[in-house]
């Protein structure tokens, strides 16, 4: 269960990972994170998405104890987090964030000194090290120093520094930067099985939107530090743009076609030319009696290809309602 | 309650670094190269030909107010000369020796990881502020400290060596060095490392904390000074009573290092 808006007189559901409820950070007079409220329940992904400035960072040193909260509450584990117990919590808590790893060591070194840190056994730290190594596709640079690597490979050995002691809960400040397709896709891919496999819970703070639908379960839009809006990516998706937009590319007699297609969904058809047909509705469940019609009436049916909207396009339209707001 | 496995991680870390670093490892070489080898040898090797005296600031005043009775009856003018020098003028120079390696170990770990941006990931670990601080003090302290004994074991052999012929003998080191080496050396260098890590949360360059570390140099420089005007002779009296005080000093500069550490500040200012 992952939830939004968390109203500070709630009780907070015992299977979150993390809550915040209320949480506000100020600067001098500059509110950085303000009236923050969201969860995440054990093994599920939250994106917290935002444009630079936007309070994310300041989010993820509140939710870990780095910094005091001028106002509102953190739980992690279910357990209210504050100074006393933050140095515990942090056990069991995995942050890759834009710090920079220590380029005068070796990848293992690196790796070594941080399953050191989190108490990792050390007759299995080797073997751990070899198993995050292979698993980010850097074995054969385990003894080259971080200096000398590409940014992509420090990138992907920073979130590998991250999950050396299997967190509970992991922070990812914008894990795919500087990663090229494919390594940013077995990055996702390596997360998801995680998520899978150890119940981790996730946060990843980003503007780099692309991929995230497959890992995140539930999306949180922050600006000027506040949360604009979250919920599953589905619901968000769905809530903003209740249609469906289907691309049709028929044979035959295209005339024919867009009357019976039009009959079927009205004024959601759309002008089009080369046999292609588009149209909007609410009810997803309509195209497979459109495409039966169009059998019917001896009109061949090539291709059916929805058009479904992306978290990409839902940031854009949040951040453009916002600024008009 | 202190994880030492944790604050050996952060100190074979930070020793891992400053290996690796040649413009760190070269500073480090400099001043023990100075006040162990170089100085101790042309005491010996120019003896009272009257070029020491006269190229070393405050020597012939040292010289000039030395109390009656420190010295052997039987000494030359040449064995005095030596004497004095070597067993008493270079003792406090000695001190120095921890507080330049401790300023830039502990310079280039602290604050050098804030300037290379590697601090914040410390920070999110499970280190608790006692055990990070007393990370870095240790991980600055002890190769300061060891330095410090290989630099007095490389001046006794010295002193000795070049000086057997001239001395009649073996005649270093004394009470006063025993005591200076195995307590002030290490307790000095504590205490310049602890005030290093202190400014460490507000410094934002490694000159600028560096600079802490002369606040220990003042009070060593002051027992020169007392020497060479006669107040004072850096004995193994002062020696013990400097060892106390600095203890107990220690002690509460560390205290007060741990209870002032804060991340906040320390991640905000990055």
């Amino acid at each position: 269960m992952i939830t939004g808006q968390i109203a500070s007189d709630v009780t907070v559901a015992t299977d979150l990972t993390v809550s915040a409820s209320g949480l506000t950070k100020r600067f001098g007079t500059r509110a950085v994170v303000s009236d923050l409220s969201f969860g995440v329940a054990k093994g599920h992904a939250f994106g917290l998405l935002g444009p630079n400035g936007a309070g994310k960072t300041t989010t993820v040193r509140l939710l870990t104890g780095l910094l005091t909260p001028d106002a509102g509450a953190v739980t992690l584990f279910g357990e209210p987090l504050d100074a006393s117990n933050a140095d515990a919590l942090r056990r069991r808590i995995g942050v890759q964030t834009d710090t920079n790893l220590y380029d005068t060591l070796s990848a293992r070194e690196n790796l070594r000194a941080w399953g050191a840190l989190y108490g990792i056994d050390r007759n299995r730290l080797d073997e751990r090290i070899g198993d995050v190594l292979g698993v980010l596709g850097l074995s054969d640079r385990a003894d080259s120093l971080v200096g000398e690597l590409s940014k992509g490979m420090r990138q992907k050995l920073a979130v590998g520094r991250a999950v050396m002691h299997e967190p509970e809960l992991l922070f990812l400040d914008e894990p795919t930067a500087g990663l090229d397709p494919e390594a940013s896709a077995d990055l996702i891919g390596y997360l998801k099985e995680m998520i899978r496999s150890l119940s981790t819970t996730v946060i990843i703070c980003t503007h780099q939107l692309h991929g995230l639908e497959a890992l995140c379960d539930e999306i949180g839009m922050i600006k000027g530090g506040r949360l604009l809006t979250s919920g599953t990516v589905q619901d968000l998706l769905h809530a903003r743009w209740p249609e469906h937009r289907f691309s049709l590319t028929v044979g035959g007699d295209v005339a024919r076609a867009r009357e019976v297609v039009s009959s079927l969904v009205g004024p959601g058809l759309e002008p089009g030319a080369d046999g292609e047909l588009a149209f909007v509705t609410t009810d997803a469940e309509l195209v497979p009696a459109i495409v039966a019609a169009l059998v019917r009436h001896d009109v061949p049916v090539k291709t059916v290809v929805p058009h479904r909207r992306t978290i990409e396009q839902f940031y854009f339209a949040t951040l453009d309602e916002d600024g008009v707001a | 309650m202190i994880s030492w496995r944790r604050v050996q991680a952060v100190i074979r870390k930070d020793w891992l670094e400053v290996a690796r670093n040649k413009q760190v490892l070269s500073s480090l070489v400099v001043v023990p190269l100075v006040f162990a080898v170089l100085l101790p040898a042309g005491v010996i090797l120019l003896g009272d030909s009257g070029v020491l005296t006269s190229t070393i600031g405050g020597m012939q005043g040292f010289l000039d107010n030395l109390p009656a009775g420190v010295v052997p009856a039987d000494f030359t003018a040449g064995q005095t000369m030596i004497y004095t020098l070597i067993v008493y003028f270079f003792a406090p120079f000695f001190l120095v020796i921890p507080v330049m390696v401790a300023s830039i170990t502990a310079s280039s770990s602290f604050v050098g990881e804030k300037e290379r941006r590697t601090i914040e990931g410390l920070l999110y670990t499970p280190l608790s502020n006692r055990e990070l601080v007393l990370a870095k003090v240790l991980g600055s302290v002890v190769p300061s400290v060891v330095l410090t004994w290989v630099s007095f074991l490389a001046y006794t052999i010295i002193v000795n060596a070049l000086g057997y012929r001239v001395m009649g003998g073996i005649f270093f080191p004394t009470w006063t060095w025993a005591v200076l080496v195995v307590a002030l050396v290490p307790l000095v260098g504590f205490l310049a490392t602890s005030l290093i890590v202190a400014v460490s949360g507000r410094s934002t360059t490694m000159q600028g904390a560096q600079g802490t570390a002369m606040f220990v140099v003042f009070p060593i420089l002051a027992i020169v000074i007392s020497q060479a005007t006669g107040l004072m002779l850096f004995d193994v009296t002062v020696a013990l009573v400097a060892a106390v005080v600095l203890a107990a000093v220690d002690v509460a500069a560390f205290v007060l290092v741990v209870a002032r550490f804060e991340r906040e500040r320390i991640v905000t200012r990055l």
